[in-house]
């Protein structure tokens, strides 16, 4: 489970953590407005400790695609 | 100490705040040449912690042209108390931020000129259409240029553009009295450009100010906000052993305490450098101690390093009572409510004491280590005003006389007596670019002698002084032991041709007392007997504060009739031979 990124995200977001899946993205949860998405970015950068490049913010669709660059990072999110 | 929240935490709880939950409300309008998405909810957040309910506008992403030239904009219907206008460096350069060199010497210098001039054509299309206060940021300076470091060698260059921009904003906003300059340059020298400023958030959604530092630049707005309120502190109580000085002083003795230009005893001269310079523009000091006297008071009389000396508090309790009693003791000497201290002491005991007796009271947490004092003070920003005004810079002195009067006063048992001695000259003075200032700042500030506590800002007061349906001053009093200045307002609407009716009548609290009321109200009255007028109205509308002058119409002959207080200008008013009353 990725606990600690879903959790992030249900803080940032303001919605449910059940709510949370894979697929969640801007149109399945209304408050991920643009400025919100970089909010997110922003609390992941600081509690994984890591940096995203421009792309990487970019690219995100979806939370399965904060995972992916998460991994790729080298984050371990015990899925 | 100054750690801040996280961004998405001030969201997340601005969402939570209902928007009038608090008595004390503002209307803020936020405009900014660039994204500043989370600003206003971090402004809610702040304003909530000190129980004022903030009701923000954010104008679209670089809408603020269109916003202030269009009359019928959301910007003034919404009607804001307080409006900041937030530019930055880039915006404002345009392509010259990356090619100042493509285009001459004088080129740049008329470059600035004229964003000078289209900046204050907006600022004066925004006070013709609307009464908030404004506040504008200046440039932030970037370290590079494309000169690098011939860039010192260079006339008017790039980095001189900029410096040359603050300065001609700051002198055109000297004269514009409801625009002031919010000074983002320093903000950027506090937190370094290499944190406020990140490419990536800038290239991302051109948000200049990176996530982190929007609750800090919110931070730097409350001051604006405490100040419109007119709630700005008014004395600071400190106490005196690890406080003004290190140790115990009845254990360490005076020459064991630390007070010095060695650490640490250099931390605490530091500090009271600190308070001096507050003192000195008008924040009132005293000493809240348990202590005995004699150590105590030889120390502030003696020693050496000693910065702040007996003279610069205006009251001084120092003895074996709880710290409560003497702090109620401090308020009715200095007449000021306990709303208006800042209660700073090392002590945690005390500070709970405080804390629970009298919440009223700012009793701010403090960090062991004493050269993190003035830090804490300042992290307060509760001492701000818009303006510093001479009476301001006056104050502690004026103070000084007033204990001189009090002590006088206890000498003498008939007040009548005291008050012939006093020698109460009242000046009454009209409105002019010196006295309206302080006209509104009275207005804004007076609780306790005060009719209606209607609260007035200078643009307001600028208004009424050229309405010639209002009549409007100030008085100044004097007396033998000095000067008080500006202490009284008087504003009278003039209703119709056989009534007027007095909309605001108030007295600073340190010229209470003394009857300088009974010259003004003589003033006015006479004013009306000469414009024929038959009856002079007034309401008393009571708050919490202003019960003494609750019986000031009755006393002067004023006649109650369905709540409004009638003067019948007839019957003839007598003022008190021992005030002396002239004009300007």
């Amino acid at each position: 489970m990725s606990e600690k990124l879903f959790k992030i995200i249900s803080k940032v977001m303001n919605v449910n953590y059940e709510n949370i899946t894979d697929e969640s993205n801007p149109s399945t949860i209304p408050s991920w407005t643009s400025f919100n998405g970089y909010v997110l970015l922003y609390e992941l950068e600081s509690n994984f400790n890591v940096k995203f490049s421009i792309d990487e913010a970019m690219d995100v669709k979806n939370i399965a695609d904060i995972k992916r660059h998460l991994k790729n990072h080298g984050v371990n999110l015990n899925d | 100490m100054d750690n801040e929240e996280s961004l998405s935490k001030y969201i997340l709880d601005s969402e939570k705040l209902e928007i009038n939950n608090f008595n004390k409300k503002i209307k803020v309008a936020f405009l900014s040449s660039f994204t500043i998405n989370g600003l206003s909810e971090s402004l809610k957040v702040k304003c909530s912690k000190k129980q004022i309910s903030c009701n923000p506008y954010v104008a679209g992403y670089n809408q603020y042209n269109q916003e202030i030239l269009d009359k019928k904009s959301g910007l003034y219907s919404f009607s804001p108390d307080i409006t900041f206008l937030i530019l930055d460096t880039r915006s404002i350069f345009g392509d010259l931020f990356h090619f100042p060199y493509s285009v001459t010497k004088s080129e740049r210098e008329n470059f600035v000129n004229q964003k000078i001039t289209e900046i204050i054509n907006l600022i004066t299309k925004f006070n013709e259409t609307s009464d908030s206060k404004l506040v504008i940021t200046n440039l932030s300076l970037p370290h590079y240029s494309p000169h690098g470091i011939a860039e010192t060698k260079t006339n008017y260059s790039f980095h001189d553009a900029i410096i040359d921009f603050n300065k001609k904003l700051k002198e055109k906003l000297l004269n514009i009295n409801s625009a002031y300059v919010f000074d983002f340059f320093k903000f950027i020298i506090k937190h370094g450009e290499n944190n406020v400023f990140n490419f990536q958030n800038y290239l991302f959604g051109d948000i200049k100010i990176s996530l982190d530092y929007i609750p800090y630049l919110a931070n730097e707005f409350m001051p604006y906000i405490i100040s419109f309120l007119g709630l700005t502190k008014k004395c600071i109580v400190v106490d005196l052993d690890n406080t003004l000085w290190g140790g115990i002083v009845g254990e360490d003795g005076f020459d064991g305490i630390r007070l010095g230009p060695q650490p640490p005893g250099n931390a605490f001269v530091e500090f009271q450098k600190y308070l001096k310079a507050l003192s000195q523009r008008g924040i009132l000091l005293a000493i809240n101690s348990k202590n005995n006297f004699d150590d105590a008071i030889q120390v502030i009389r003696e020693h050496p390093f000693m910065i702040l000396t007996e003279s610069d508090f205006s009251c001084i309790k120092i003895n074996w009572n709880n710290k409560a009693s003497n702090m109620q003791e401090i308020s009715k000497e200095l007449n000021i409510g306990l709303d208006s201290f800042v209660f700073f002491d090392d002590d945690p005991i005390n500070r709970e004491l405080i804390r629970e007796s009298m919440p009223e009271i700012t009793t701010p947490e403090l960090p062991h280590d004493p050269s993190l004092y003035s830090e804490v003070i300042q992290s307060l920003h509760d001492f701000s005003t818009f303006q510093i005004t001479s009476e301001d810079t006056n104050r502690g002195q004026m103070y000084l006389e007033q204990k001189q009067r009090t002590e006088s006063q206890n000498s003498i048992s008939d007040i009548s007596e005291f008050l012939k001695k006093l020698n109460l000259e009242i000046e009454i003075k009209k409105t002019n670019s010196f006295t309206i200032p302080r006209i509104s700042q009275l207005t804004l500030k007076t609780n306790q002698f005060n009719l209606t506590t209607k609260r007035y800002h200078e643009d307001q007061i600028k208004k009424f002084s050229e309405d010639k349906n209002i009549l409007i001053g100030c008085a100044q009093i004097r007396d033998k032991f000095g000067d008080n200045g500006i202490t009284g307002v008087f504003i009278v609407e003039k209703t119709n041709y056989d009534e007027w009716f007095l909309d605001t009548f108030l007295l600073s609290c340190r010229v209470m007392g003394r009857e300088a009321e009974k010259a003004i109200l003589y003033f006015i009255l006479n004013e009306a007997k000469n414009n024929n007028i038959k009856r002079l109205k007034a309401k008393f509308i009571p708050t919490k504060k202003n019960k003494p002058i609750e019986n000031f119409l009755p006393d002067c002959q004023f006649y109650e009739k369905d709540g409004v207080w009638i003067y019948n200008l007839d019957k003839p008013f007598n003022m008190p031979d021992f005030l002396t009353l002239s004009e300007e």
